[in-house]
């Protein structure tokens, strides 16, 4: 942002006045302008069930409202320690993302994680919220109806405010679902170039798939840039050690590949910070590493949660889901891939380069759909580490 | 099969109409192998399920768990049942195009099938609580027990599980097995699911009862168990299944090993072949499910009041004077209705949720300690 | 209903049971009349009650459906309902008072019970 537009004068991000450069005339974008300071490529109302028993009413709600997306998921009740922190972060963490104009909690009413409460949390963080549950409104049919109205009304006092931003404001995330060849040789490179080009216009990526750095430990740890954070990476490392991965064969395939392979699609950057799923980013640059499985859904809701607002998505199967607060660029480096699903990969990495790559991305966050957004697919889905109680 | 398709099976069933149900559900594609092998079981028993006429899969086409041997395993029942893979129709649009197609023409093939006259002793009829309060053990769940009591002397089967919802009234159900084997499944199975919180680090207590067990005034498991547990009346234990596991036909109260999170418990019986779902609740829970009818009973009185468009039948009764005998015998009643097509609360509002429970990782540490 | 209606104000789901099911709100100083003879019968209004009956006099506002203790409880005593047991006292409960979590804990699924065994995978998950 210059200082001539002449707002937001307390948080304004000195990335931002790179824009001046006019090297960068054309990596400049117009996004939404978050009374944080911060910037967001979609508009959106969350609508957020806390507990599995209230997301029919929480789809039916967004359903009627156009800025308003839901976030279905299995969760919020009957887990335990750690897995239940991690459910309510992660509601957080969402909730929280630069893309999310306000969020409205729907919950049954009995359940461990209470939308109250929730609710409560996104209130202290500046989030405009309003909450409803099942049972204090007498009933799925009038929550569903409250529920439009008080969507409605969240969705009028959205900001339209907009502002230029370029590369350098991104939070960008990262996930190859698989270290399949055509994504290690042909989508990670590409991918990596891109988050460079977006690291060096003074932005930053958030990583997910922790299964890739688990075979290659001690070499992981030390593209950690910070002794305290790289102890927490071993640690983190060696739980998983002892657990079995989410995405079974995907550890022990990573294992036959060296850890300069598994790590190109952040082009090797020093790795700044370790984050738990859920928890949002805080590092300046470079790359976060998030832990999350490499399963695609799972993975891009804790990317979500970190900050991300772009996710691009290494695939060699073609997975075509997206998610509901960030848009997702596919990518794939597998030929029969791209011609299979043509409508459904938004880059084919064996005939494109960096250039046209990100200009596909800006165009995608100035407001252009993705793939997945044009066909409607918002799946959404939390990473658990525990069992159903 | 996977998260991936869920979103398109969802978009086939509400273009091929209104016959048509999605049981989209959130598991990856390559799980590690107890937990596919549980997906799978889940997959199967939905697809057999004898409240589905006809099975369309819709798959990715690279997910670990193949769709053909899953059509393989449901065509067994005689019914018949197609597939479709992402890759092969050439990506989400020409699927759901495709997919609603075959949907339709397997909606075709089965429309014409009347309902036949049919006999109480081919009910499997699932017994669910959630969001329980005090009058869960006092009234409702007793009801339910009552006219679980019956079902079986008509020669039916009635199921229902919750594991952790045994905790503290276990040795009730062991007392009621009819061996030494039974008994020491069943006490092996409370055994794991308790453990579980120390697998996790912490209490139980933290998870169990829940705040709004605890608003209705519930103040530990055991107290919930005890009261859980007579929704299944009175009659012998005959065995117990694992979660999706067949339940045999004319078999008695059969137990289920599931967890207590409602909707995955709820799953975990459809999968094994109920055909019926009756569902306590003191404070009012609103799920229902897909494939099966949900009926919800409450015996709350201000519940009954306040979120009687979400509940089916009042057993708050049985706190101001009618008997529990009455009161079963009307909700035996209600279950038979049911079972001849009438609509549910759940059904009318199309409240159908559905989620696989997923083993995690942490514990398949547990289990493989257990068998190595 | 199983059990024995306490002057239309209570539940006594088991002879043995040390607490009582409250059927309505119930304001502090309302008085239970708990008679061991009449438990049998399910009329039972105690307003005959012999003399072995006492009353306990609720120490405070009771919500429906939650416990009432119907005798003193000493921390650490078992505590009863539906003849069995759903928990521990951790504190002293006088007859009357309002038994619930601030005074009553489950003995299962208890960590500090059986801290040894405790591997706490699911903690380690987290960094940080």
């Amino acid at each position: 942002m210059t200082p001539s537009d002449g707002i937001d004068t307390t948080t304004a991000d000195e990335t931002r006045i790179s824009t001046d450069d006019p090297a960068l005339e054309s990596e400049r974008f117009r996004a939404f302008d978050r009374p944080d300071g911060r910037i967001g490529v979609r508009n959106r109302l969350l609508v957020l069930p806390s507990v599995i028993c209230s997301h029919i009413v929480a789809d039916r709600i967004a359903d009627e409202i156009p800025a308003a997306v839901s976030a279905p998921h299995d969760h919020g009740c009957a887990q335990l320690g750690a897995d239940n922190d991690q459910t309510e972060r992660t509601f957080l963490g969402v909730g929280r993302n630069p893309n999310v104009s306000g969020v409205l909690v729907v919950g049954l009413g009995c359940e461990v994680v209470q939308s109250e409460g929730v609710a409560q949390r996104f209130a202290e963080s500046g989030v405009p919220v309003r909450e409803l549950s099942i049972q204090a409104e007498g009933g799925s049919d009038r929550t569903i109806e409250r529920g439009i109205d008080v969507a409605g009304t969240l969705a009028s006092e959205q900001s339209e405010a907009e502002t230029a931003a370029t590369l350098g404001d991104l939070t960008v995330g990262v996930v190859s679902s698989d270290v399949q060849r055509s994504t290690l040789e042909t989508a990670d490179p590409l991918v990596g170039e891109f988050v460079q080009r977006v690291v060096d216009a003074g932005g930053r990526a958030v990583v997910a798939g922790t299964e890739r750095f688990v075979p290659h430990g001690d070499r992981a740890c030390e593209a950690v840039a910070d002794e305290a954070t790289r102890r927490e990476f071993e640690q983190l490392l060696e739980t998983k050690r002892r657990i079995p991965a989410r995405t079974a064969g995907l550890q022990h395939r990573a294992a036959g590949r060296s850890f300069d392979e598994v790590s190109r699609s952040w082009n090797g950057l020093p790795v700044r910070d370790v984050l738990s799923y859920g928890e949002p980013a805080t590092h300046e640059s470079d790359v976060a590493i998030v832990d999350a499985p490499s399963r695609f859904a799972e993975a891009a809701t804790g990317l979500a949660a970190a900050g991300a607002h772009v996710i691009v998505h290494g695939t060699a199967d073609g997975i075509p889901s997206g998610h509901p607060v960030v848009p997702i660029v596919k990518v794939t480096g597998d030929e029969s891939t791209a011609d299979a699903l043509a409508a459904d990969i938004d880059v084919d990495a064996t005939t494109t380069g960096v250039d046209d790559f990100t200009e596909t991305v800006l165009e995608i966050l100035e407001g252009d759909p993705s793939c997945a957004e044009r066909h409607g697919l918002t799946e959404f889905a939390i990473t658990r580490i525990g069992p159903s109680m | 099969m996977s998260v991936t398709a869920s979103a398109l099976a969802d978009r086939i069933a509400v273009e091929a109409g209104a016959l048509v149900r999605s049981t989209p559900h959130q598991m990856g594609s390559s799980q590690p192998e107890a937990a596919r092998a549980q997906t799978e079981r889940v997959l199967v028993g939905t697809g057999r399920n004898p409240n589905v006429g006809a099975v369309l899969l819709v798959a990715l086409g690279t997910e670990a768990i193949d769709a053909d041997d899953i059509a393989d395993r449901i065509a067994g029942t005689g019914k018949p049942v197609e597939t479709i893979a992402i890759r092969d129709a050439g990506g989400t649009e020409a699927t759901i195009d495709e997919g609603t197609k075959i949907a339709r023409s397997l909606v075709d093939s089965i429309e014409e099938l009347e309902r036949e006259t049919a006999d109480a002793s081919e009910l499997i009829v699932g017994v669910e609580c959630g969001g329980s309060d005090a009058t869960s053990g006092i009234a409702a769940n007793p009801a339910v027990g009552n006219a679980c009591d019956r079902l079986v002397e008509a020669g039916g089967t009635a199921t229902f599980s919750e594991t952790p919802e045994f905790i503290g009234a276990e040795h009730i159900l062991a007392d009621r097995c009819p061996d030494d084997e039974t008994r020491k499944r069943l006490l092996e199975r409370v055994d794991t699911r308790e453990g579980m919180a120390q697998l996790m680090g912490v209490d139980l207590r933290l998870a169990q009862p829940s705040p709004g067990n605890k608003d209705g005034g519930l103040t530990t498991i055991e107290e919930k168990s005890l009261g859980a547990i007579s929704k299944g009346g009175t009659t012998p234990v005959r065995g117990i299944v694992d979660y999706g596991e067949p339940l045999p036909a004319g078999g008695g109260l059969v137990l289920m090993d599931t967890p207590g999170y409602d909707v995955e418990s709820v799953v975990g019986k459809v999968a094994g072949g109920a055909q019926v779902v009756v569902f306590t609740t003191g404070r009012g829970s609103t799920t229902g499910n897909p494939i099966a009818p949900v009926i919800k009973v409450t015996g709350n009185p201000k519940t009954w009041g306040r979120l009687s468009s979400n509940i089916d039948c009042n057993a708050s009764t049985v706190i101001s004077g009618e008997s529990l005998e009455d009161v079963g015998q009307r909700l035996f009643e209600d279950v038979l209705d049911v079972a001849s097509g009438r609509r549910t609360e759940a059904e009318r509002r199309r409240l159908e949720e559905f989620a696989i429970n997923e083993i995690q990782p942490a514990e398949l540490v547990e289990l493989r300690g257990e068998s190595p | 209903m199983k059990g024995v209606v306490i002057d239309d104000k209570a539940l006594l789901m088991a002879e043995n049971d040390t607490v009582a099911t409250a059927l309505d709100d119930l304001e502090a100083g309302t008085e239970l009349p708990v008679d061991t003879d009449a438990r049998s019968d399910d009329s039972a209004t105690g307003e005959t009650g012999g003399a072995s009956s006492r009353v306990v006099v609720l120490e405070e506002a009771i919500e429906f459906g939650h416990k009432i203790a119907l005798a003193d409880i000493e921390a650490g005593e078992k505590i009863y309902k539906y003849g069995e047991v759903i928990g521990v006292a951790t504190a002293d409960v006088p007859a009357g008072a309002w038994v619930h979590t601030h005074n009553c804990a489950s003995t299962r699924g208890r960590v500090d019970r059986e801290a040894d065994d405790a591997t706490a995978l699911g903690a380690g998950g987290d960094p940080r």
